[in-house]
Formats: C-alpha cells, sequence, structure tokens
C-alpha cells in the first residue's frame, strides 16, 4: 500500500458469532487502538477480505458451529491472503489438539486480554515491517 | 463233603488197597509169602486129596487186595507149590498124568479167577470214581445254586422274572429290599406294567412286548416303592428263552436312578445356565481348540456352525489382539490364574472389532490338571458407546464452561468498563486459573485428576512459566482438590510475579509434594519455595488472594506461611483421604 497507514489504527476482522463475546472482542480490538471490523459468520468474514484488502489481522473464534469448521477457515485465509495475521481462541479447543495455520497464535478462553493485546500489537509491527520494505 | 458209602468188609478192603496202593515190589512180595503161608498151612493141615483148596481163595484175595498182575503171579506160584506139595520139590518128574492135569486144571481155573476178580476190582474203582464225580458235580451244583442265590440277593438292582402276561413270578431279596416290599406274596402274580406311573406304564407294556416277540428294551421311568417312595428307573427288560428257542419268561431288571437322575438334573441346569446365558461363554482346549461355545457366543462373533471344531482361539481376535492372549493371557490361566481385560473380538462374517471384557480362567480336571480354558466374556459395545457418548457430553460441557467463563468475563469488563484495569485482568485470570482447572478434570470425565497435571495447567499459562521447578510422586486428587490447588498456585504464583521471586529475573520458584504417613493415613505435603528473589514480606492487607492461599488445600486450612528474608515459603498439608475425595 502506497498511503501510509497510522499503526495503531490497522484494521483488525474480529469473527465471532457469540454475541456478548463479539461486542467484547471489539471492545478489546478498539481499546488496543485498531480500527474493529465485524463478522458474524465465516461467509461474512471472506465477503470482508474480499473486499478490504488493508485487514491484515484476524481475530477468530474457532467454536463457530454453523459453517466450515474454524480451524479450515483459518487455513483457508492464511492459504488466500498469506501475509494476513491470525489470532485464534476457542474454548473446545487446546492449542495441542489443532494444527495451527503458520505464523498463527492460540489463546483459549476465557481469553486474557493483556495477552491477545500484546500478540496483535507484535503482529501490527510485523505489518509495518512489511510495508516499509 | 466226603460221602463214604459203607459196603461189606471186601469192598473197603479193595477201596484201602485202591486208596493206599503198596510199592509193586512189596506187592508181589506179600502175595509170595501169602501163597508159600497157604502152602505151608496145606502141607500140615490139609489132607493131600485137597490140594489147591486153600489156594484160590487165597490168590482171589491177593487179586481184589493187589491187583491182577500180582494175581496172576501168585496163581502161578500157586500153581507150582501145590504141585510141589504133593512130592515135594526134587520128585516132579514122579507125578502122575492126572496129577498134572489138576495141576493144569488147578492153573487154569485159577487165573480165570484171577482175571474175574481183577475185572471185579477195576469195576469197584470204576464205580468209585463214578460215584465220587457224581459227589463233585452235585456238590458244585449247589455251590453255584448258592452263588447265583447270594449275587441275586445282594444285588441292589431290583430282578424280577414275569411271566409271558407280564405278571410277578419272582423277585430278588436285594430287589425286595430297593423297592420296600415286606411280603413278596402279596404282589406275586400282580402285573407288573401297573407298578409304573404316566409314560412309565406305557413304556413298560411296550417293553412286555417286545419281549414276548423276542427283542430286549429299556426305558427309564418313575415308579413309587411299594412303601410310597418316589423313584426313578432306569429298566431293562429281557425275554427268557426256553429250550424250544422261544420266549417263555420275562426278566426284568431295574436300577434304582434317582440320585443319578438328580445330578443329572443339577447338571442339566449349569448347562442351560451357560446356555441361556447372555453374556458369551465358551470353553478351549489347552491346545486352544474351542470346543464350546454358547448360543449368546455364536451370535456375537457370528459363527453359525455350532459343530465347527476347528476354531482355535486366535481365530477370534485381530492379530494385535491376539498377540496379547497368546503372549499374556493364555500362560497367565495356564499357570492357575485368572485374566481379565478389555479387548476386541473380530466378527467373523463382517471382520467388525467388537470390544468386550475378556475373562479367562482354568478349567481342571478331578485331579486339578488343566484341561482347558473357559471365558465369559461380555459384549462392551454398548458401554463402549457410552462411555464415547459421555467423552462427548464431557468435552461438549467443557466447552459449553469454557465459553460461559468468557461470557461471564465479557460481561463483567463490558459492566465495569474502563474503571479499574488491574482489577479487570486479576479477575480475568482467576477466570482463566478456574477453566484451567476444569481442563484438566475433564480429561477423567470430571472425576480426578493428577496433581502434576494441575500444577501444570494453573502455573504454564505464566510467562515466567520457565521458572518453576514442579516436582512430585503421581497423586491423582479429587476434583474439590482440583479446583481449590488451582485457584491457590495461581494466587501464589501472580504474587510471586508481583511482589516474590519472580518479580526479579534470578528468582526461582519451586513446587514440590510428597505422600506420608504418619500412623493417622496418608498425609500429603506442598511446598511453596521462592529463592533469589527479594525479602519475603508479609502483606499488611489481606484480600482473596491472600484468602484463598490460606484455605489451602481443602478449605480449612493447614497452610504454614514463612516470610523470610531469602524468600517466600508456603507449606501446605491435607490428608491424602481428603483430597482425594470427591
Amino acid at each position: 500500500m502506497g498511503q501510509f497507514t497510522p499503526f495503531l489504527r490497522h484494521p483488525v476482522l474480529v469473527i465471532e458469532d457469540e454475541p456478548i463475546l463479539r461486542i467484547d472482542a471489539l471492545d478489546m480490538v478498539e481499546q488496543a487502538g485498531f480500527e474493529a471490523v465485524e463478522a458474524m459468520s465465516v461467509d461474512d468474514a471472506i465477503r470482508i477480505l474480499e473486499t478490504r484488502p488493508d485487514i491484515r489481522i484476524v481475530y477468530m473464534d474457532l467454536d463457530m458451529p454453523r459453517g466450515v469448521k474454524g480451524i479450515e477457515l483459518a487455513a483457508r485465509i492464511r492459504d488466500r491472503w498469506p501475509p494476513i495475521e491470525i489470532v485464534l481462541t476457542a474454548a473446545y479447543f487446546n492449542e495441542q489438539d489443532l494444527t495451527m495455520p503458520a505464523r498463527a497464535e492460540f489463546y483459549p478462553k476465557p481469553v486474557q486480554r493483556d495477552n491477545v493485546i500484546a500478540a496483535m500489537r507484535r503482529m501490527a509491527g510485523h505489518v509495518e515491517d512489511q510495508a516499509d520494505s | 463233603m466226603t460221602s463214604k458209602t459203607e459196603g461189606s468188609f471186601i469192598d473197603r478192603a479193595v477201596m484201602r488197597s485202591l486208596d493206599r496202593p503198596l510199592p509193586l515190589v512189596a506187592q508181589y512180595a506179600v502175595a509170595a509169602l501169602v501163597i508159600v503161608l497157604v502152602a505151608v498151612a496145606r502141607v500140615l493141615f490139609l489132607p493131600a486129596s485137597l490140594p489147591w483148596l486153600l489156594f484160590i481163595p487165597a490168590t482171589i484175595a491177593i487179586t481184589l487186595a493187589l491187583s491182577r498182575g500180582v494175581g496172576y503171579a501168585a496163581a502161578v506160584l500157586s500153581a507150582a507149590l501145590g504141585m510141589a506139595s504133593m512130592l515135594g520139590p526134587l520128585h516132579l518128574a514122579e507125578l502122575s498124568q492126572s496129577q498134572w492135569a489138576a495141576g493144569g486144571l488147578f492153573l487154569i481155573v485159577d487165573l480165570g479167577l484171577v482175571a474175574l476178580a481183577g475185572a471185579f476190582r477195576i469195576s469197584l474203582a470204576n464205580a468209585r470214581a463214578l460215584n465220587e464225580s457224581l459227589a463233585e458235580s452235585g456238590r458244585g451244583a449247589l455251590e453255584r445254586e448258592a452263588f447265583v442265590s447270594s449275587v441275586l440277593a445282594s444285588s441292589t438292582d431290583c430282578i424280577k422274572v414275569l411271566d409271558l402276561e407280564g405278571r410277578l413270578t419272582f423277585m430278588s431279596e436285594g430287589g425286595q429290599r430297593v423297592m420296600e416290599v415286606s411280603d413278596f406274596n402279596a404282589i406275586v402274580g400282580c402285573p407288573w406294567p401297573d407298578f409304573w406311573q404316566g409314560a412309565g406304564n406305557v413304556e413298560a407294556n411296550a417293553a412286555i412286548e417286545a419281549a414276548r416277540q423276542g427283542r430286549s428294551a429299556r426305558f427309564i421311568g418313575k415308579a413309587d416303592t411299594f412303601a410310597g417312595t418316589p423313584r426313578w428307573w432306569h429298566v431293562a427288560v429281557s425275554p427268557i428263552f426256553g429250550s424250544d428257542g422261544k420266549p417263555n419268561r420275562i426278566l426284568s431288571v431295574s436300577r434304582d436312578i434317582t440320585d443319578l437322575r438328580a445330578s443329572e438334573q443339577d447338571r442339566d441346569r449349569f448347562v442351560r445356565l451357560a446356555e441361556n446365558s447372555t453374556d458369551f461363554v465358551g470353553m478351549a482346549d489347552t491346545d486352544g481348540h474351542v470346543s464350546y461355545l454358547n448360543d449368546a457366543a455364536r451370535r456375537l462373533v457370528g459363527v453359525n456352525d455350532a459343530g465347527d471344531r476347528s476354531l482355535t482361539v486366535s481365530d477370534f481376535f485381530p492379530p494385535d489382539q491376539n498377540e496379547i492372549v497368546q503372549r499374556d493371557v493364555l500362560p497367565a490361566v495356564a499357570a492357575g490364574g485368572t485374566w481379565s481385560g478389555e479387548l476386541c473380538f473380530r466378527h467373523f462374517e463382517s471382520g467388525e472389532l467388537i470390544p468386550v471384557l475378556y475373562s479367562v480362567f482354568p478349567i481342571t480336571d478331578a485331579d486339578g490338571e488343566l484341561v482347558g480354558y473357559g471365558t465369559v466374556t461380555r459384549d462392551y459395545r454398548a458401554k463402549k458407546a457410552f462411555e464415547e457418548q459421555l467423552r462427548l457430553l464431557n468435552g461438549e460441557l467443557s466447552h459449553r464452561l469454557k465459553n460461559t467463563l468468557s461470557i461471564v468475563q465479557a460481561i463483567a469488563i463490558q459492566t465495569l468498563g474502563t474503571a479499574d484495569p488491574a482489577m479487570l485482568s486479576a479477575f480475568s485470570k482467576r477466570l482463566n486459573a478456574l477453566s484451567a482447572a476444569h481442563d484438566v478434570l475433564v480429561k477423567e470425565s470430571w472425576s480426578t485428576a493428577s496433581l502434576g497435571d494441575v500444577a501444570h495447567a494453573a502455573l504454564g499459562s505464566f510467562d515466567e512459566a520457565r521458572r518453576f521447578t514442579i516436582q512430585g510422586p503421581d497423586l491423582t486428587i479429587g476434583p474439590r482438590a482440583t479446583l481449590a490447588l488451582s485457584l491457590l498456585l495461581h494466587e501464589l504464583a501472580t504474587n510471586a510475579t508481583k511482589y516474590g521471586a519472580l518479580s526479579v529475573q534470578e528468582g526461582r520458584v519451586s513446587l514440590t509434594w510428597s505422600c506420608e504417613d504418619n500412623g493417622n493415613g496418608a498425609q500429603l505435603s506442598l511446598e511453596w519455595v521462592e529463592r533469589g528473589g527479594p525479602p519475603a514480606i508479609a502483606p499488611t492487607r489481606r484480600g482473596f488472594g491472600s484468602r484463598i492461599i490460606r484455605m489451602g488445600l481443602t478449605g480449612s486450612g493447614g497452610v504454614d506461611l514463612r516470610y523470610e528474608p531469602e524468600g517466600f515459603t508456603a507449606v501446605m498439608s491435607a490428608p491424602l483421604e481428603q483430597i482425594q475425595q470427591a
């Protein structure tokens, strides 16, 4: 991208079908200084990613019961948009049960906001580096 | 039994000589002596006109008493001496022609008499031998009769003889005892089939009919004894053939099989127990060949041919399971033990694996020698399906619980806003510790957890996780202790991060536990030791965290906290039994 994007206003796509958790996740992302983009379902998320090439960080709940399994969507995002960084959470899975996409990070529910925000900031740093180079 | 027939003197003398014959030389000597004495007597006492008179009885007596051969010799000697006595030995040539003739005549007559007497003697001997053998055979017949009647009397079978109409004509003594007959005369002539009840009566009539036609028959029936005791009998009925080769009487032998039948009924019940069991019941020889399978067994594994003796134990298992059976199970059982464990059978047709609880025990003969293997095996498919269902439900429950904790956390944060970020963070971390404890519990279906797992789960989320040393024996603890210990370790670790050893780079924490039995049951002791950090100072304020710590492992204390210059130490102990309770 040619234009300068302020570090803290990177858009983060939050994919979460549970309304209360979505509200909280959006709040967390915004408080951390990111732009929060919300997706209520997997299909929703794909559509948004197709129209928002500036989204480089995805925060996603793997426990979504409808549609494709969460982890498969994560793998698809990794394949289709390799530069996108992925932060995953789940109640149903543990990290050791999952085949994690490369570079993705996993935080079990209930998540500790500090950890997730720290991860997102690290990833935003990578994105900055990529943009600079 | 010796019967000596009293006879005449001659008879007795002859018998005596037959019984005790003299040696041959002695016989001739005695005969010669007698004849010489007779000759002397004849010279001394008798007139010359009767030269032969005394010789005749003497030779007859000698023949009867000794033998014909000796008699002939005596006759010849008599003739010689008789002739000699008439003249004297030196004047033989002077005998008249008539004297020679008389002497020759005497010799012929005397030899004839000897022959007659000898024949008499022989016939006497024969008669005696015949007599003796007759007596002997009479004795034998009596003995046989006594033997047969003692056999009949002592046999515990009821031996009866019936006429062709089936009427009772004889019953053995032993038979009367087992039939409890007090007076045989009261039942003689009664129709025997009438003694039988129900089906036995039909069988008895059929057996009589068969015997009339010359065939044997046997049956098992029920009949009361004459004293009214119900008994089961095994009966053999056979014709007794007369001299014309046709049946003229009927033999019936009944044996009391009441006890045998009772034990057969017992055994029958055991057979039905195995047959009707819904568990897999089977038996194999020591070489592994299957000798018995009940219906449930055949259904379970899909074996249709009941008589297939070529099956072996190995055929019931997939290769990996068979290896366990051959290596562990059968040797253990052959050594006299039993084996029980979860294995999988393989269905003979579909190849489907069937989870079972396989229990094997030795089958021994009366001497205790191993003769085969027995098994009662339970179909575990339903149990396994249930366990799988339970596991899924557990996973689902755990998922929902953690999701709910997430929602609680979201609500708390959204409710409290940004008022106190530190407080929200502490809250969220405690929720996390709780959630980690549930994770550990769900692994064992919420029943128990390994202490090591609990410690790693509680401390693993801390950034400084590498600085913990966690050590202790394998122990399982109950769900309550799991939750208490998880929250407690979380608070200790939080404090260590904020104020203790983990607040500086070099600080370390060790968590160790051990079990000791001091006589009042096993006691678990858990030690949290911080070293390398700043001197420990007791907190002035007591918050929720310090209360959790003071509650200890069981919620009732047993916690010793030491704030020392080299660092903080917490020693917690509780009876192991309480820790392991649900």
